[in-house]
């Protein structure tokens, strides 16, 4: 195969008209750009925290406030016990009272994996939720 | 300067002017098309997947650095959606197994061809060759594009690019013999 020859295959082929799409083609192609662009502005302008997350703070806010400021009043929970169950046996009270002693220990740690897998679980939401903005 | 009108277009549209890409659109409708159909062979199923392929490349428009060519960039887009396609429809990319290469076509003048008959010839050959080595053609002879371009637009290693273009193009000349051996013996 010469060069010449190829040289004539490709001005042949240069001169051939490749078949054309229909002719609002790319009007139409335009048209669905601008329509997911018009969503993506949408997604955009929606805010990230809605008012149902705002509500769920502002009432754990509140009642951690409230759990703050009561928690110095009142009587102490052994006594409270001691008044509330004064024949109840040695045994039972003692098993009682280690039984909430045990639990007094655990909230730390279970009230941080907890937040820890909630906040994940929410950043997760909000990104898969608004994924394009995270893409651009 | 192809290139650095795309360049232009390209940041216009990424800063926000997204008409700016209708002169995408219709500087690549045609090739980007033809692949499509090529491999569809149905005009509507093609439309939708060229508009498709420029819709995937206005949306990952950011990704691209213009470091390689943007039309190389476009084909691959192309390319890789085409072969989704066939993929999803359970198709096969034709094999240029059944069309037998040759030697009588090292020989083939393209001057033979009656002028008037030329187009009509070369695109009826085209028409014959198997998808994947009309994608090459196309490239390499139509858009000018270069062998390690076309490898990146199919996935092809150069020196594969290579031997596949070669193929392709004795593979042209034995089937554009026959058509004009054909006319030949009806004219007789």
């Amino acid at each position: 195969m010469s060069e010449l020859e190829d040289i004539k295959l490709q001005a042949l082929l240069q001169s051939m008209q490749l078949d054309s799409p229909g002719e609002k083609f790319s009007a139409r192609v335009m048209n669905r750009i601008f329509e997911e662009d018009s969503v993506f502005e949408k997604i955009k302008a929606e805010r990230v925290l809605g008012r149902g997350f705002w509500t769920i703070l502002v009432v754990f806010v509140v009642l951690l406030a409230a759990m703050f400021f009561m928690a110095g009043s009142g009587a102490q929970p052994q006594e409270e016990t001691a008044r509330l169950l004064p024949q109840v046996n040695e045994t039972v009270s003692n098993s009682f009272n280690s039984f909430f002693g045990k639990i007094g220990s655990v909230p730390l740690s279970v009230a941080g994996i907890l937040i820890a897998s909630s906040i994940l679980l929410f950043i997760d939401r909000i990104i898969s939720s608004n994924s394009k903005i995270f893409a651009s | 300067m192809e290139q650095k009108d795309d360049i232009y277009y390209i940041e216009k549209v990424k800063s926000g002017e997204t008409n700016a890409f209708s002169y995408i659109v219709e500087k690549y409708k045609e090739i980007v098309f033809s692949i499509a159909l090529k491999v569809l062979k149905n005009r509507e199923d093609a439309e939708e997947l060229a508009q498709e392929s420029f819709i995937k490349a206005y949306n990952s428009l950011h990704t691209f650095k213009g470091n390689a060519k943007f039309s190389t960039w476009l084909y691959r887009i192309t390319y890789n959606s085409c072969i989704s396609e066939i993929r999803k429809r359970k198709m096969n990319f034709a094999s240029t197994s059944e069309i037998e290469i040759k030697d009588e076509s090292e020989e083939l003048n393209l001057d033979g061809i009656p002028a008037e008959n030329r187009a009509q010839v070369i695109k009826q050959a085209l028409d014959q060759l198997p998808e994947d080595e009309y994608t090459l053609v196309l490239l390499y002879y139509f858009e000018e594009q270069s062998i390690e371009d076309i490898g990146k637009v199919t996935g092809l290693s150069e020196s594969n690019t290579k031997v596949k273009l070669y193929r392709a193009r004795k593979k042209l000349y034995t089937i554009i013999s026959n058509i004009m051996k054909d006319e030949l013996y009806t004219i007789l």
